[in-house]
């Protein structure tokens, strides 16, 4: 049977609360910082990096997940804490240095930690994907049917961490599902000038696993080739890896002048906007209006001007605080 | 007219879903570049000298003819690859315009596919490189260019034994037709394209064969082994159901699968059907093609509209007849084997 | 109690074997822990006992089994991990410095990384420059990481179930001249008495391996050896140094390095690893702020220079600490 109005619908409404979360941290991180940029000026100092525009990977993805199904992520993973489930709020408050935050403050932006939802993500380019081969492993040890997701980008694909991980889930025949979001870059270099294979997907031959490749543009493509692979990892038949082609609309890190973009490239690929794209396959079925659409739009507006006013009004940890938590 | 021969050679996407389901092999870029050396080789050895080639994204041809060292002039169609099966249809066409006796094609069902739908009269000699291979064949690279070679030589017999014009099935709508497979087509339970291929069989409704031959693997597969296929009927259009008959099939590589089959009708060239299942998607070759809206009456025919096939076997043999091998004379063409 | 002597190597792995009977969420991983028992014998038995499950060999890749060991850790998991030497941390550095050492603290305190690093350190038997360091002042350096370094089988073992115990990531540093093993030069305190039942020795205590009254020799590993040969030499000639084991770097036991030395009056120490900016400078900076004024000498440091190791024998004694330049450095202590 077909895929369900209810998983589409709710998979159009993620895509739908992730962009809007993104855009609206876009905007507000520019508090402050301009007319001359300082980055160290605002309610949200320092680096950011968004993930408008690949939207379609998390959502397509985690829609298969359980809460205790353990992932990890990069130094752009808002989609992915958003997807995975986590309290907008606490995500929100925690880029804004709070103490409320998913982590008191301690990890700000690309640092994200809810043990709830066996969510983890860090700075260092391939430092995930070792961790989710590790928690792989401890759930193959414990006998269970949960699975791992180790989300990485086209640039993390060739460092050696990534070469080992994969080596080690297909020797140990470990329940990981190894997911590329090729958006084309690695800040400026582009995967063409970085790797020496056409396609990641192609690299799972390498280690004896799986490897394909979808539209990452697509939301419906990627959840069907999510839905297999983990289905694979629960039977218990090993990892798997997804390439999905996407696109990062606002550049590297907020503050990227993307010159080395070749020009119109952006406005073809926002020409697949993936809300649009399911938006209009939901619409042809008959299962979306535009009124619904745009109920959904303001709804999401509301949950995330929620978890900014909630991050607004949050205290700031008490700077002594800097000292604790070095050692459990 | 000198003779030339074009190469159509698809790289490796990793596209295919069904790897993930099946023992699927994953016939890499690097076996491509192989063959197309081989072909390079077989065609500089009886003489030909021009090549057409499609330019990809993975330089498969350029590398073949580096690594191959051939003599051969490679010309490099006008066109800029999107690295979609768009590619192959634009190649073929431009291909075909040019001129070209022969094209080699180097892919699957799919490849296939759009290279008939741009190369018009010109015929193809299709190498197995795909998932879904029921169309190509499995033939080695080197034979492979030996009978492209015989073909666009126009050596005698070799056209007229060895071409056969292939069968399709046409897909028509209000008396259109709108798309085509070569080997089947699958009624598909799904409102969208999304990721192309289809494996999970209990989403399949229809199944619509062009031939009937044991020995291919994927949907075609379906047909193919069962008793008492009849003699004047080319293809077979199935419905698939739980109340039906399971006739056991190799439907993906190393998936050998129970297809309950609730009814089954033989089709002779020229007769069609209607697509009672709506809405859907439909597969072309295995790979989703044509949404089918509600209420939308779209039929599937059984034409013989093409592509021209060589048969590979059939032209050397006739070509050696002909004495190509032996009519050179010791002046070019041939290499020493650097063993 | 019967007496037992094991050597140190047989301690760990006894450690470990009796935190895996108690606790099934303990395993092990790392290059050739298996069948080989551990190239410096950590882990023999260990396979026979628990099986490959739970005795895990590895590929080489060190980056990708801490990083696993790193993971399954945030899972609940108490993996031991076996860096082979530590001269490979650069394969794994990522993983050790930057995820297992900082994500207890990024996450505000709600993810924790149970693991122990182990690994074999120490030079002196020509194993030139790659395979020669001891580096624990490296790590030392790196907040979030609690750095162990026994120097007596009693030690090892209650040092290793601590850390096995312990919820956040530990680095375990064992010499390999002081494990025991065949192979390598005989070396009598490599082998003592160890209790069978299990123990624990809590981090950051020190312990003075020697009372002495004349100078405070403070130091870690193999130093602690050759310190007590140097101070029997000493003793010969009426001087008597204490030498104190600080057995782990990260907890750090500050008072009794002070009181020790606000009884003695000068300090020395000895350190195998690099000279400048590590555990020897670190130790005099702190003898500097808390007892500056108990000092009758400036404080002396003994350690390997800052040249990597060479090979040829020669060489690489000239720039290794020994007894005899532990006590040539103390007698100018006590002299000056």
């Amino acid at each position: 049977m077909a895929l369900s109005q209810e998983a589409l619908l709710d998979l159009y409404r993620m895509l739908v609360r992730i962009r809007t979360f993104e855009e609206r941290v876009g905007e507000m991180y520019y508090e402050e910082k301009l007319p001359a940029f300082d980055i160290a000026a605002g309610p949200i100092p320092g680096e950011m990096h968004l993930y408008s525009g690949q939207e379609a990977v998390a959502a397509g993805v985690c829609a298969h997940l359980r809460p205790d199904d353990p992932v990890t992520s990069t130094h752009r993973p808002h989609g992915h804490l958003i997807a995975k489930g986590v309290d907008l709020k606490k995500i929100m408050a925690e880029i804004f240095g709070k103490k409320t935050g998913l982590c008191q403050g301690k990890g700000g932006h690309m640092h994200l930690f809810d043990p709830d939802l066996h969510f983890g993500c860090g700075g260092i380019i391939g430092g995930g994907i070792p961790h989710a081969v590790g928690a792989a492993l401890a759930i193959k040890k414990r006998g269970q049917d949960r699975v791992a997701v180790s989300f990485f980008g086209d640039g993390a694909a060739n460092i050696g961490a990534f070469h080992e991980s994969v080596n080690l889930a297909a020797l140990w025949k470990l329940p990981v599902v190894f997911v590329v979001e090729d958006n084309l870059y690695a800040i400026s270099v582009p995967k063409a000038a970085s790797t020496a294979v056409r396609s990641n997907a192609e690299r799972g031959a390498a280690y004896g696993i799986p490897g394909v490749q979808v539209d990452g543009q697509d939301a419906v493509a990627v959840y069907e080739a999510a839905k297999e692979a983990v289905d694979r990892a629960r039977r218990g038949e090993g990892p798997s890896l997804i390439e999905g082609l996407c696109y990062r609309y606002r550049g590297h890190f907020e503050g990227d002048a993307e010159g080395y973009l070749k020009e119109g490239e952006k406005a073809s690929w926002k020409e697949k906007d993936p809300i649009t794209i399911l938006g209009n396959q939901l619409k042809e079925q008959g299962w979306l209006t535009d009124s619904d659409a745009e109920a959904i739009q303001a709804e999401m507006t509301s949950l995330v001007g929620e978890a900014e006013t909630f991050a607004r009004e949050s205290a700031y940890p008490a700077p002594e605080e800097a000292l604790e938590h070095v050692f459990a | 007219m000198t003779a030339s021969v074009g190469i159509i050679a698809n790289p490796a996407s990793g596209k295919d879903i069904r790897r993930l389901v099946a023992q699927g092999s994953v016939f890499d870029n690097n076996e491509k570049i192989n063959i197309v050396q081989r072909v390079m080789r077989a065609l500089e050895a009886l003489g030909i000298r021009q090549v057409l080639a499609m330019p990809d994204a993975f330089n498969l041809i350029a590398q073949a003819q580096e690594k191959a060292g051939v003599g051969l002039h490679v010309d490099w169609l006008d066109m800029r690859p999107t690295n979609t099966t768009r590619d192959s249809i634009e190649a073929a066409q431009l291909m075909a315009t040019a001129g070209v006796d022969c094209i080699v094609t180097l892919g699957g069902d799919g490849t296939n596919r759009a290279v008939a739908k741009g190369c018009g009269y010109v015929p193809l000699v299709p190498i197995s490189t795909g998932t879904n291979n029921a169309f190509p064949e499995m033939i080695e690279g080197t034979l492979a260019g030996l009978a492209a070679a015989a073909v666009a030589l126009k050596v005698d017999g070799v056209r007229q034994t060895a071409i056969r014009l292939a069968r399709r099935l046409d897909i028509v709508r209000d008396g259109e037709v709108i798309d085509f497979a070569l080997v089947d087509v699958v009624v598909y339970d799904e409102l969208f394209v999304a990721s192309r291929a289809i494996w999970d069989i209990d989403k399949i409704q229809t199944v619509v064969l062009s031939q009937v031959v044991p020995g291919t693997i994927g949907a075609s597969a379906i047909a193919g082994y069962l008793p008492n296929i009849p003699n004047n009927k080319q293809g077979v259009w199935l419905e698939i159901g739980p109340q039906g008959q399971p006739v056991l099939a190799p439907i993906a590589p190393g998936v050998v699968a129970p297809i309950p089959i609730e009814a089954l009708h033989w089709l002779a060239v020229g007769e069609q059907r209607t697509v009672m299942h709506a809405p859907a998607v439909l597969a072309l070759d295995g790979e989703r093609e044509v949404p089918i809206k509600s209420g939308e009456l779209i039929q599937v025919r059984l034409s013989q509209n093409g592509p021209h096939v060589v048969n590979v076997r059939a032209a050397l043999q006739a070509a050696g007849q002909a004495g190509l091998f032996v009519s050179l004379n010791g002046k070019g063409g041939g290499q020493k084997p650097d063993l | 109690m019967a007496d037992r002597l094991l050597t140190t190597s047989k301690a760990i792995a006894e450690a470990i074997a009796q935190e895996m009977e108690r606790d099934e969420n303990v395993f092990v991983m790392g290059e050739d822990i298996g069948a080989y028992g551990g190239i410096f014998g950590a882990t023999e038995g260990l396979l026979t006992k628990f099986g490959p499950e739970r005795v895990m060999d590895t590929p080489i890749s060190e980056m990708g089994f801490i990083g696993t060991a790193v993971g399954a850790a945030t899972e609940g998991m108490r993996p031991i991990a076996e860096l082979m030497f530590i001269d490979f941390m650069g394969a794994g550095m990522d993983q050790i410095y930057n995820q297992m050492a900082k994500i207890h603290y990024m996450s505000g305190g709600n993810t924790k990384v149970p693991m122990v690093l182990m690994t074999a350190i120490g030079g002196s038997y020509s194993d030139a420059a790659q395979h020669s360091q001891c580096l624990y002042g490296l790590f030392a350096h790196t907040p979030g990481i609690k750095v162990v370094i026994p120097s007596s089988p009693y030690d090892a073992k209650g040092l290793m179930t601590q850390a096995i115990r312990d919820d956040s990531p530990v680095m375990f540093f064992f010499h390999k001249g002081g494990q025991g093993l065949g192979w390598m030069t005989p070396n009598p305190r490599a082998t003592g008495h160890v209790p069978e039942e299990p123990y624990t020795i809590p981090f950051g205590q020190a312990d003075i391996k020697r009372e002495g009254s004349d100078l405070t020799i403070l130091t870690v590993s193999l130093m602690v050896h050759r310190s007590l040969d140097a101070a029997e030499k000493l003793a010969e000639e009426g001087i008597n140094a204490e030498v104190v084991d600080l057995r782990t770097l990260v907890p750090l036991d500050r008072e009794t390095i002070v009181n020790s030395v606000k009884k003695t009056h000068r300090v020395l120490i000895v350190d195998e690893d690099y000279k400048s900016y590590g555990m020897s400078g670190e130790l005099v900076a702190i003898v500097a702020e808390d007892a500056l004024d108990y000092l009758d000498a400036p404080p002396k440091r003994l350690a390997v220079p800052d040249v990597p190791i060479p090979y040829s024998r020669p060489m690489e004694q000239y720039i290794s600490p020994n007894a005899d330049k532990i006590a040539a450095a103390a007698r100018e202590l006590v002299a000056g």
